[in-house]
């Protein structure tokens, strides 16, 4: 059942780039897309599947690979995967949506948007470490042909970047995983093995700084992040959506995964550290954020702050934060994706991301005026303005995380009123004004440019009116992750707790 | 028969002038509109397309200055009466004092189909008004506003504007008003408190006839040169302007008046004796308020008069027709976005097609026809300044440079009001976009 997820759309990847070249462009995009609306109905069709008071892998599937290595070939889905597979699948018919109907060498291009979405499954889905690496690697090339091929003018330098990193990024993992192994003497990679083996605090910090390492620069955490804005700003719009929405939740998914887990202890040691961490990377990349004149960079750098509420959330461990935690991975995926598609959109018809020549393309005759409404919705989404998603996931990660680390939850608190502030100036400078006469001949938004942001701000509302819907299938799973952290090391002040005596007590309904 | 001359004049060194190239232009008998076969079709169709509402908006403005007149809750003043649908325009129709144009006397029948169907269906035409499914006079009362704030223009020729201030006009109001208050207490009582306050109204509404009787001309004149079009009778921009400098001397007599029938009997608030003609008390006051002047409107541009983004003077003014940004946002001319949206009823054919095939095609059209208005408004404007010219000033072809250089002077003077670098008048004049083919 879950490895339909995986192999479908890597097998539709290997037909399309078999097909001869005849096969025009649109047809190429429209079987992609059929696909992938496929996989993400048999993803809904999981979900419902699922039963969300079960906080434990489900649907598991095993087959033995190479037991020498301790390889298996073994797949399950919890509460955090489950939404996570949600929002890859969701996210990559999205992005092969909003792709130009005459893209460039067709074949090329919806095989790796293919083979991404196929791996990012597989790393969200798999239980053995070794197993998740592989999938988790698999994401590099194709992301790096993406940037590389269909890129902006600096698509070169961009890729190049972008693959040093997340290789060195891909060696720290790899690394920290064999030593985990080697170091518990353990024959296999399995995860539900390693999680029970315990190592002494010191070697555990040691290697929780290996895995925090190696997912800090794909999330990107400051100071790793200097491959993002390049790689973001200089990738097409599909890709881009695919880059922040899906390929950085790797990260998060991975520290939350892997780090929480397999080092608990040296988690609870580190935990000041990490959300003083993501506090840093929030302010700073709202800082930035509001200094940039690009458009598109400036949401790049908005992803960096927002990235550092996960940290934030996750060091705090609460499971109010870690449901936190979870739902701002989706919140972000999703906002993230909306404005990097009307940001590509405004590329495409006013023709420039400068922040100084745009201007009033709530126009409503001769602008852009539902791009620039949604492009309102999406600022407003991402300054977490309630009603919306948004709100909902910074929200639970404030109120989770300030009972243990008030500071840098205020700190964060200040960076959420830093995005309203850069979301203000690109919709006043972007969307408001007066539309220059003589440059306002903007090609008219069709409607299958519209559809992609039109279905994101109805996720995003609806999520935002009705957030069980999101959290209801996390809870469970980071309930029971947020009991295995030791909470010793922590400086929790009891009078800021919510309902101590009752941890486990589902916390939304 | 006015003809301009379109052989080029020689004999003056060219001119420095900024617009030099406009200024040789208008001095070779050419429109300040550059000659395109698309520009004349773009002016033509649009004056048709204008020419439609404008056939309302006379009668409309004279019914109001005629029979509405003070009513203090003019609710119906939009509701034209069968009688002034049926009214003979005095410029065409068989009855015509001066048949301008070839067609009927009574309301266009694209009018008519309009006001009956409007672009939704057939229903009572107060559903009709509600629905915004109808001509918008307010357009017209803009315009009359304009004029009528901007009072004191083109004096002392203009003789219609004092008169307003005159004891005689007074006296005839003061009749007019006790008559229409007869037996209303409440009314005339009000009007012995505030008698200036009345007698203001009273002067709005002779505005209302005076812009009711240029309009009266000038709907004719439009139909005309569009059947004229049609036949492929103007080969030219400058023969359509030309055509309209012919029709606005063979109508410059026409007198301004101010009629009211109360009961009956009519009472002349403003009799035609008094001589008021078309040309010099309601066509040049017109362009000059309505294409040049205007005001700021509240809610385009936050204006701050303090730093002189404001003129000083009223004559300063420029938020007409010649300056609008076809983007009611922000900009110094303030597009008339309510006649753009009559307009579109009554495009030709011919028009909707070449609109369809530029910028967004139907999903813009209202801007697009504004700019085409603004365009024609250049000619129309061009034609008073060569009217005004072979009026007050010399023939184009006149063997005496002296002569040349004062009709020079003349032209220059005109542009420079598209020149005021202080109020900012040269960047919000679309003199510059017009002389472009892809200002659309």
């Amino acid at each position: 059942m879950l490895s339909i997820l995986i192999w479908l759309p890597i097998l539709t990847a290997a037909l399309i780039a078999c097909l001869p070249k005849s096969i025009p462009a649109h047809s190429i995009r429209l079987g992609a897309l059929i696909i992938s609306g496929i996989v993400l109905l048999w993803n809904l069709f999981i979900l419902f599947k699922f039963d969300i008071y079960n906080p434990g892998m489900q649907l598991q599937e095993y087959l033995p690979w190479n037991e020498t290595l301790g390889l298996t070939y073994k797949l399950g889905v919890d509460g955090i995967s489950i939404v996570l597979l949600i929002l890859n699948s969701l996210l990559t018919w999205i992005a092969i949506y909003s792709s130009s109907q005459q893209t460039e060498r067709p074949r090329l291009f919806y095989s790796l948007i293919l083979l991404v979405s196929g791996g990012v499954a597989g790393a969200f889905l798999a239980e053995n470490l070794l197993l998740f690496f592989l999938f988790y690697e698999l994401e590099l090339i194709p992301f790096y042909l993406l940037i590389s091929i269909w890129g902006g003018q600096k698509r070169g330098y961009a890729a190049i970047k972008f693959l040093i990193y997340t290789a060195v990024s891909g060696a720290l993992i790899l690394a920290t995983f064999l030593s985990v192994v080697w170091l518990t003497g353990s024959s296999t990679f399995n995860y539900d093995a390693l999680v029970t083996q315990t190592l002494p605090p010191a070697l555990q910090i040691t290697l929780l700084l290996g895995i925090i390492l190696g997912f800090g620069i794909k999330i990107p955490l400051v100071p790793l992040h200097t491959w993002l804005p390049d790689a973001y700003v200089e990738a097409s719009a599909p890709v881009a959506i695919l880059l922040g929405g899906v390929l950085a939740k790797l990260g998060t998914y991975g520290i939350l995964r892997f780090g929480t887990a397999l080092f608990p202890q040296a988690w609870s040691i580190l935990a000041p550290s990490l959300a003083t961490w993501g506090a840093v990377s929030a302010v700073y990349g709202a800082v930035v954020a509001i200094a940039q004149k690009d458009i598109k960079r400036m949401v790049a750098y908005s992803s960096i702050g927002h990235m550092g509420y996960i940290l934030l959330a996750a060091a705090a461990s609460t499971p109010l934060a870690l449901v936190g935690a979870v739902a701002q991975m989706i919140s972000h995926g999703i906002i993230l994706g909306i404005l990097f598609h009307l940001v590509g959109v405004v590329e495409a018809k006013v023709g420039t991301r400068e922040l100084n020549v745009l201007n009033g393309l709530m126009n409503p005759i001769r602008g852009l005026p539902l791009t620039s409404a949604l492009l309102v919705l999406g600022g407003m989404a991402s300054a977490g303005i309630p009603g919306m998603m948004g709100f909902v996931a910074e929200f639970i990660v404030f109120q989770g995380s300030f009972s243990v680390f008030p500071i840098p939850t205020l700190m964060c608190i200040v960076s959420s009123a830093l995005t309203a502030v850069y979301f203000v100036i690109l919709i006043n400078r972007t969307c408001f004004g007066k539309l220059d006469n003589n440059l306002a001949y903007y090609p008219k938004v069709v409607w299958h440019e519209k559809m992609p942001a039109l279905i994101l701000a109805s996720v995003i509302l609806f999520l935002g009116i009705q957030p069980t819907w999101l959290v209801r299938w996390i809870e469970p799973t980071t309930t029971v992750i947020a009991t295995n952290i030791p909470a010793l090391e922590k400086a929790v002040n009891p009078q800021l707790v919510l309902n101590p005596n009752k941890q486990h007590v589902p916390i939304i309904r | 028969m006015v003809q301009t001359s379109n052989q080029p004049v020689t004999k003056l060194p060219p001119s420095t002038h900024e617009f030099a190239d406009i200024i040789h232009r208008l001095e070779a008998g050419g429109s300040m509109l550059p000659d395109t076969p698309e520009n004349l079709m773009q002016i033509i169709g649009i004056y048709k397309a204008y020419a439609v509402p404008m056939d309302f908006y006379w009668r409309d403005l004279l019914y109001i200055a005629e029979r509405v007149f003070l009513n203090p809750l003019p609710f119906f003043k939009y509701f034209l009466p069968k009688e002034y649908l049926e009214r003979h325009n005095h410029y065409a129709g068989d009855d015509a004092d001066l048949r301008i144009w070839r067609g009927e006397a009574t309301a266009h029948p694209e009018l008519l189909a309009f006001i009956e169907k409007g672009e939704t269906f057939k229903m009572p035409k107060l559903l009709h008004h509600w629905f915004h499914d109808r001509i918008n006079m307010e357009f017209a009362e803009a315009c009359m506003q304009a004029m009528l704030w901007h009072r004191h223009m083109y004096a002392p020729v203009n003789q219609f504007d004092p008169y307003l201030d005159s004891e005689e006009y007074k006296a005839n109001a003061h009749k007019a008003i006790q008559a229409y208050f007869q037996g209303n207490p409440v009314m005339l009582g009000l009007y012995k408190l505030f008698p200036d306050m009345f007698l203001e109204q009273c002067r709005q509404l002779s505005y209302y006839a005076n812009l009711g009787l240029f309009w009266e001309v000038m709907a004719p004149v439009f139909f005309e040169m569009s059947d004229i079009y049609d036949e492929g009778g103007f080969k030219g921009v400058p023969d359509a302007m030309n055509f309209l400098v012919n029709k606005i001397f063979a109508v410059a007599g026409r007198p301004i008046y101010h009629h009211v029938y109360i009961r009956g009997e009519c009472y002349e608030i403003i009799p035609k004796s008094k001589g008021f003609t078309w040309l010099y008390e309601a066509a040049l006051p017109y362009v000059e308020a309505v294409f040049y002047r205007t005001a700021p409107f509240r809610g385009t541009k936050s204006y701050n008069a303090q730093v002189r983004q404001v003129p000083d003077k009223q004559e300063d003014f420029h938020y007409g027709i010649l300056y609008a940004d076809v983007f009611p946002v922000g900009t110094a001319g303030i597009p008339p976005t309510l006649l753009m949206q009559d307009m579109l009823h009554f495009l030709p054919p011919y028009l909707v097609k070449y609109y369809k095939k530029h910028c967004r095609g139907e999903d813009d059209m209202l801007i697009q026809l504004g700019i085409s208005f603004q365009r024609s408004m250049y000619n129309v404007t061009s034609a008073v300044i060569q009217a005004l010219r072979t009026a007050l000033l010399y023939p184009l072809d006149d063997p005496n440079p002296k002569h040349l250089q004062a009709n020079r002077e003349f032209f220059e003077a005109q542009l420079n009001r598209f020149c005021r670098p202080e109020y900012g008048m040269r960047d919000a004049a679309k003199l510059r976009d017009i002389q472009r083919q892809n200002y659309r």
